[in-house]
C-alpha cells in the first residue's frame, strides 16, 4: 500500500511490442540509475558517470534514450522478450501488463527472510491490435511514435515531482537500496513482472506484485 | 637581477589547475538510513486497530500488554485443566461427608483425601471421549492462541522500537500520555522520516482512518441497519442480539477471514468494487456465509462448553461478593455500535458511554414496574427476618453453622435480598425521566427522533434497553450465543448478501496513502449528509447515501472537536463553523436579547477556545445561563448547557469553583445587581488565571467532550425542530425524487405497527418491518441489471434497490401526519430557541 503506481497505457501492433517496452522501461530506469558509489574514507562517496545512447527503433518511428550499459539492456531485453513471448503465445488479441517495480530491501533477523518493501510501480498494460493492410501499418508506425513520446513526457513529469525517494545509504546499506551488480551503471533496486489477461478479458489477477 | 621584497607573493594552495583526479571529484555525505522507519511497507502494521500503536498504548506499554497476554494464556489452561480436575478427579462423597475416610492421627478431613490418586484419574479421563474430545479441541484452540501470542510479541516488539526510537517515548511514561500526545508526535516524525511516502503530511484523520477502518464499517452497516441484529420475536417482542461471538463472525466474513471482501488489510478486493458481476458475487458470499454457518454449527457444543465455562469460572465470584452486579447494567454491544461516532477511537467512546452511565441507569430505574415493588418489598421483608433470625443465631453460638444447609441459606437469602432491592425504589427518586434522557444524550450524543417528548413511555424504555442492557442478559446472551449464532448467519445474513456487496460497493473511497475505506468515514457532508441534520442545502446525498440519526454531522463536529489540529475540507470547515458559532451565540447571546449588559461580549470563536483563553469567559458563560434559567428564557441549549454544568466535572473541577461560586452568586441576585456581581466573577477569575498555562491535553479534552456535549444536544435541538417543521415536505421530496416509492406495496404502507399506534415513531430509529422482508430481493432483482453498470454516485439507480431494505420507511405517512398538528407557528424559525417553562427547568436541577 505504502507504494506509489503509475500505469501507462500503449496500443502497438505485435512487431512493435518488444520495442515500445523497451523505449518506456528504458526511459524510466534511465532515470532511476545513477553513477557507481565510490565510497571514500570519512563516510563520503563520489558518483561515476553514466553515459547515455540513442537507441533508434525499427518498427516505429521513435528513438529514445537510453543508459549505456550492456549488462543492463540484456538483463531488461530478457524479460521483454519472454513477455512478448508468453503474449503471444496467449491467444489472437493479447492484453497484457508489464510492471517495474521499485523496492527497498530491510533485513530480518535470522528465521526471517529479508523484506522487499516496493516504493513505485510502473505498470505498462499493453493491448495488441492486429493491422489489415500495409498503410495502415505505416501510420500505427507514426502513431505509436507520437504517443510514446507522450509517455517519456510523462514518465518525466513524475520523476520530476519532488516526491519520495530513498534516502542515499551509506557503505553497509547500499546493497538495500541500489542494485550493485552491475559494472557501469547502479540503478535503484527494481523487479519486472508481468501478467497476460487471456482472451475472454476476465482478467487473471494471480498480481505478482507485493504492495 | 635584484631581488624585489615586494608584497606580491604567489599563492600556494588557493588555486590548482585541475589536474584530473580522483579526489576532486564532487563529493558526496550519504544520509544514510537513519532510522528504520522511513518508508514503512505496511503502514497499518503501524497504524493498525488491534495490534498496534494504538493498542500498545491502550494496553499501556508493552511490559502490561506481555504480562496481559501471558496470563490470559495461562488462564486458558488453568480454566481447562481446573475442569477436567473437578469433573475427574475429585471424590465428592468425600467433601460431601457421605463416605467416612479412615484416618489414624486425625478426624479431620483434609482436602488432598478428597482427591482421586492419580491412576485413578487418568484412567477415568481416558475412558471418557467427551472429556479427550474438549481436551483435543482446547488443547489446538491453546496451540493457536500461542502462536497468536508470540506472533503478536513480535509485532509489538517492532512497535515497541518504534516508540522508543521513533517518537522518543520510552515505555513507563506511554501509561501517562494521552493518545492525543502520541497522535501529535506521529504526525511530527512524518514530516521528518515520511513513513508515509505519499504525502508530505499525515492528517490526524488518516490516522484515524488506519485504526478504524474495519470499526468504521461496521458502524456504517449498523447505522444503515445492514446487519441482522434486529428480530421480532413472539414473545418478547422487538429483540436486539448482538453478541462478541456474532460480530466475531461478521467480522471474519467481511474483513478478515479466508474468502473475505477484503484483499489484505487496507484494500477491498477488486472485484467486489465493480458493479458488473454483483449477483455472482452475492452468490458466492451468501454460500461463504453459510460454510461459516455450518462450520459454527459444528463446533457450538465445543463453543458452548467454553462459555459456560468460562463465564462460570468469570462471573460465580463476583456475584458471590457482589450478587447486586446482575442487577447492573452495561451498555450493550449494540448500543455501542449505535452510538459510536464515525472515527472514534475506542477510549473516547467508553469515556463517553461511562460518563452518561449514571443517568441512563438513573433513568432505566424510573421505570420499575409497580407490581414487582410490592412483591419485592415483601419478599425482602419475610427473607430479611429469616435472615436476620439466622444471623442472630449464629453470633449467639457459631454451632449453628455447622448444621446442615445454614450457610447455605444464608447465603441465598442475601442474594434473595439484594435481588429484592434492586426492584425497589430509592426513596428520594423524582420521576423526571424527559430532564434525564437530555442529560443521557448530552453524552451519547444519538437518540432516535421519537424518544424526544415520549420519555416517561415504557416503548422508550424498552428501546433504550436494547443500548443499556442488564449485565445478566448480557452474559445470558453470551451463553446462547454459540447456540443463535448460526441460525443468524444462516437465515439472515444470507439473505443480505446483495445489499452487503451493494454497500461495499458503494460506500468504499480509496484514499492516496490510506487504501480503502468506508466513505461515510470521510465524515463528507456533501456526500452523506442529511438534510434533516442542518447540512440541508449543502448535501447532495439520495436517501441511500444519508447516513441516519445525523451520524455524519454529528460525527464531524466530534472529529473536529476532538482534534483541534485537524484541517477539515472547505466545505466542511464552512460548516464546522457556522455551527460553532451559531451554538456559541445560543449559548451566550440569547440572554444578551433580554440584558444589552450582559457579560458576554467575547467575539464569538469556539466555546473551547473562550473556556480556555480565560476563566473570565467561563464564568461569564454560566452566568449566562443561571441568568436564562432565572429569566425564563432559557433557550434549548442553555438548558442543556446547565444539565452539563451540573453534571460534568467542570463544575465541580477545583480550578474553577471560585469563579464558579462567584457566578451562582451572580445568579441568586436580580438582574439589579447584575453589573456588579459581573465585575465580582471577573475579578474572582483574574486571581486563578495563573493555571491557565498548565492546562494539560487531559484538561483540554475534558472540556473537548463538554463541548461535544452541547453541541449535540444544540444539533438534536435543531433538528427536532427542522423536522417538525419540515416533515411534510420531507416526505414529498422523498416520494417526489423516488419513484420506487410506487412499488411499495400499499399494504405495507399503511400496516400499522403494533407497538407504536399512537407512539410516533422516526425513520431513522431502525425497526423491523415485519412484512416487507420479500420486497428488498424482488425490488433489486428488477433494478439489478440497471445497477449493475452504475458506478457509486448514480443518485436514483442505486437508491431504487436500495431504499426499501432501509426498513422503516412504512412509516412515514403516519409520522407526517402525527408531527403536523402540534406545531406554533414561531418555533419553526430555527433562530428563536423552544422556551422551556421555568418549572421544567427547575424541576430539572431538582433531579440533580
Amino acid at each position: 500500500m505504502n507504494c506509489r503506481s503509475e500505469v501507462l497505457e500503449v496500443t502497438v501492433e505485435a512487431r512493435q511490442v518488444e520495442e515500445a517496452m523497451l523505449a518506456l522501461l528504458h526511459t524510466i530506469l534511465l532515470h532511476r540509475s545513477t553513477g557507481k558509489f565510490h565510497y571514500k574514507k570519512e563516510g563520503t562517496y563520489s558518483i561515476g558517470t553514466v553515459g547515455t545512447q540513442d537507441i533508434d527503433c525499427d518498427f516505429i518511428d521513435f528513438t529514445f534514450v537510453r543508459v549505456s550499459s550492456e549488462e543492463l539492456d540484456r538483463m531488461i531485453r530478457k524479460a521483454v522478450s519472454e513477455f512478448k513471448d508468453a503474449l503471444s503465445n496467449s491467444g489472437s488479441d493479447g492484453m497484457g501488463q508489464i510492471s517495474l517495480e521499485f523496492y527497498q530491501k530491510k533485513k530480518s533477523r535470522w528465521p526471517f527472510s529479508d523484506e522487499c518493501i516496493p516504493w513505485e510501480v510502473w505498470s505498462i498494460k499493453v493491448n495488441v491490435v492486429n493491422l489489415a493492410n500495409e498503410q495502415e501499418r505505416q501510420i500505427c508506425r507514426e502513431k505509436v511514435g507520437e504517443k510514446l513520446g507522450e509517455k517519456v513526457i510523462n514518465v518525466v513529469e513524475v520523476i520530476n515531482r519532488h516526491e519520495y525517494l530513498p534516502k542515499m545509504p551509506t557503505q553497509s546499506e547500499v546493497d538495500n537500496v541500489f542494485d550493485t551488480t552491475l559494472k557501469d551503471v547502479q540503478p535503484y533496486l527494481y523487479k519486472i513482472t508481468y501478467q497476460i489477461t487471456d482472451s475472454l478479458g476476465t482478467s487473471v489477477s494471480t498480481t505478482m506484485r507485493r504492495d | 637581477m635584484a631581488h624585489f621584497d615586494t608584497e606580491y607573493q604567489r599563492l600556494e594552495a588557493s588555486y590548482s589547475d585541475s589536474p584530473p583526479g580522483e579526489e576532486n571529484l564532487l563529493m558526496h555525505v550519504p544520509e544514510g538510513v537513519k532510522s528504520q522507519w522511513h518508508h514503512i511497507e505496511n503502514l497499518d502494521l503501524i497504524f493498525l486497530n488491534t495490534y498496534y500503536v494504538y493498542n500498545l498504548h491502550q494496553k499501556n506499554g508493552f511490559t502490561c500488554m506481555l504480562l496481559g497476554e501471558i496470563f490470559e494464556l495461562v488462564q486458558l489452561l488453568f480454566v481447562v485443566g481446573f475442569t477436567v480436575f473437578l469433573a475427574n478427579c475429585v471424590d465428592y462423597d468425600v467433601l460431601f461427608a457421605n463416605k467416612f475416610v479412615n484416618h489414624t492421627d486425625s478426624s479431620k478431613v483434609t482436602l488432598p483425601d478428597a482427591f482421586l490418586p492419580v491412576d485413578v484419574c487418568s484412567a477415568r479421563i481416558r475412558n471418557n471421549a467427551f472429556v479427550i474430545f474438549v481436551l483435543i479441541i482446547s488443547g489446538v484452540f491453546w496451540l493457536h492462541r500461542l502462536f497468536k501470542f508470540i506472533y503478536n510479541v513480535c509485532c509489538y516488539w517492532e512497535i515497541r522500537s518504534f516508540y522508543i526510537n521513533a517518537l522518543k517515548m520510552t515505555m513507563s511514561e506511554l501509561p501517562y500520555a494521552t493518545w492525543q500526545e502520541v497522535q501529535a508526535r506521529i504526525v511530527e516524525i512524518q514530516k521528518e522520516h515520511q513513513i508515509c511516502i505519499h504525502k508530505k503530511e499525515l492528517t490526524e484523520l488518516d490516522i484515524y482512518h488506519r485504526i478504524l477502518r474495519f470499526k468504521n464499517y461496521m458502524v456504517a452497516m449498523v447505522n444503515k441497519s445492514l446487519l441482522p441484529v434486529r428480530f421480532r420475536l413472539p414473545v418478547l417482542g422487538e429483540y436486539v442480539f448482538y453478541t462478541r461471538g456474532l460480530k466475531y463472525n461478521f467480522e471474519l466474513i467481511f474483513f478478515w477471514g479466508p474468502g473475505s471482501l477484503f484483499e489484505n488489510e487496507w484494500s477491498l478486493k477488486q472485484e467486489y468494487k465493480r458493479g458488473g458481476n454483483r449477483l455472482e458475487l452475492a452468490d458466492r458470499l451468501a454460500s461463504r456465509i453459510l460454510w461459516i454457518g455450518i462450520a459454527n454449527l459444528l463446533l457450538c457444543p465445543v463453543i458452548l462448553v467454553w462459555q459456560i465455562l468460562y463465564a462460570f469460572f468469570s462471573y460465580t465470584e463476583v456475584i458471590k461478593r457482589e450478587p447486586g452486579s446482575l442487577g447492573a447494567r452495561c451498555w450493550s454491544l449494540y448500543g455501542r455500535c449505535y452510538l459510536r461516532h464515525f472515527n472514534e477511537l475506542d477510549h473516547e467512546l467508553m469515556s463517553r458511554l461511562s460518563k452518561g452511565y449514571k443517568a441512563a441507569s438513573k433513568y432505566m430505574n424510573c421505570f420499575l414496574s409497580p407490581l414487582l415493588t410490592v412483591v419485592a418489598k415483601n419478599v425482602a421483608f419475610f427473607a430479611g427476618s429469616l435472615l436476620a433470625v439466622l444471623i442472630a443465631l449464629t453470633i449467639y453460638d457459631e454451632d449453628v453453622l455447622a448444621v446442615e444447609h445454614v450457610l447455605s441459606s444464608i447465603t441465598l437469602l442475601g442474594v434473595c435480598i439484594t435481588i429484592c432491592r434492586s426492584f425497589i425504589p430509592d426513596k428520594h427518586m423524582v420521576f423526571c425521566p424527559e430532564q434525564l434522557l437530555r442529560v443521557i444524550l448530552a453524552h451519547i450524543h444519538y437518540m432516535p427522533d421519537h424518544w424526544q417528548g415520549n420519555a416517561h413511555r415504557y416503548e422508550t424504555r424498552d428501546q433504550f434497553s436494547q443500548l443499556f442492557q442488564y449485565k445478566a442478559v448480557f452474559i445470558l446472551e453470551e451463553l446462547l450465543s454459540p447456540v443463535v449464532t448460526p441460525i443468524i448467519l444462516i437465515f439472515c445474513l444470507r439473505r443480505k448478501s446483495l445489499e452487503i456487496i451493494d454497500f461495499f460497493r458503494n460506500f468504499t473511497v480509496e484514499v492516496v496513502g490510506v487504501g480503502d475505506t468506508c466513505s461515510f468515514a470521510q465524515m463528507d457532508i456533501r456526500q452523506h449528509g442529511h438534510p434533516a441534520w442542518m447540512s440541508e442545502g449543502k448535501t447532495e446525498a439520495s436517501i441511500y447515501q444519508q447516513a441516519e440519526d445525523g451520524k455524519t454531522e454529528l460525527s464531524l463536529m466530534h472529529f473536529a472537536i476532538t482534534n483541534p489540529q485537524w484541517q477539515p475540507p472547505r466545505e466542511t470547515t464552512h460548516f464546522i463553523s457556522q455551527l460553532k458559532e451559531r451554538v456559541h451565540r445560543e449559548a451566550t447571546g440569547a440572554p444578551s436579547d433580554t440584558h444589552p449588559m450582559s457579560l458576554s461580549e467575547s467575539e464569538p470563536r469556539s466555546l473551547i477556545a473562550n473556556l480556555l483563553t480565560g476563566p473570565s469567559t467561563l464564568a461569564s458563560v454560566h452566568f449566562d445561563r443561571d441568568i436564562s434559567l432565572a429569566n425564563h428564557a432559557a433557550a434549548g441549549i442553555n438548558d442543556g448547557g446547565s444539565a452539563l454544568r451540573s453534571l460534568s466535572p467542570i463544575s465541580s473541577s477545583l480550578h474553577l469553583r471560585g469563579s464558579l461560586s462567584a457566578a451562582h452568586r451572580a445568579a441568586g441576585h436580580t438582574s439589579r445587581t447584575m453589573a456588579g456581581s459581573g465585575t465580582d466573577a471577573r475579578t474572582v477569575s483574574s486571581g486563578s488565571s495563573a493555571w491557565e498555562g498548565q492546562l494539560t491535553s487531559l484538561v483540554l479534552s475534558e472540556y473537548a467532550s463538554t463541548e461535544m456535549s452541547i453541541h449535540a444536544l444544540y444539533m438534536h435541538e435543531l433538528h427536532k425542530q427542522q423536522s417538525r417543521g419540515e416533515m411534510s415536505r420531507h416526505t414529498w421530496h422523498r416520494q417526489e425524487s423516488d419513484e420506487s416509492s410506487d412499488s411499495i406495496p400499499d399494504e405495507v404502507r399503511s400496516e400499522p405497527i403494533p407497538h407504536s399506534r399512537n407512539f410516533p415513531r422516526s425513520h431513522t430509529f431502525p425497526t423491523t418491518v415485519p412484512s416487507p422482508s420479500a420486497i428488498p430481493t424482488s425490488a433489486s432483482a428488477t433494478s439489478s441489471t440497471a445497477l449493475g453498470q452504475e458506478r457509486k454516485r448514480c443518485g436514483s439507480c442505486i437508491v431504487r434497490s436500495a431504499r426499501v431494505p432501509m426498513g422503516g420507511w412504512a412509516e412515514d405517512g403516519q409520522t407526517a401526519q402525527r408531527h403536523h398538528e402540534p406545531l406554533p407557528e414561531e418555533s419553526l424559525e430555527d433562530e428563536m430557541p423552544p422556551h422551556i417553562h421555568k418549572v421544567n427547568a427547575l424541576s430539572f436541577c431538582v433531579c440533580y
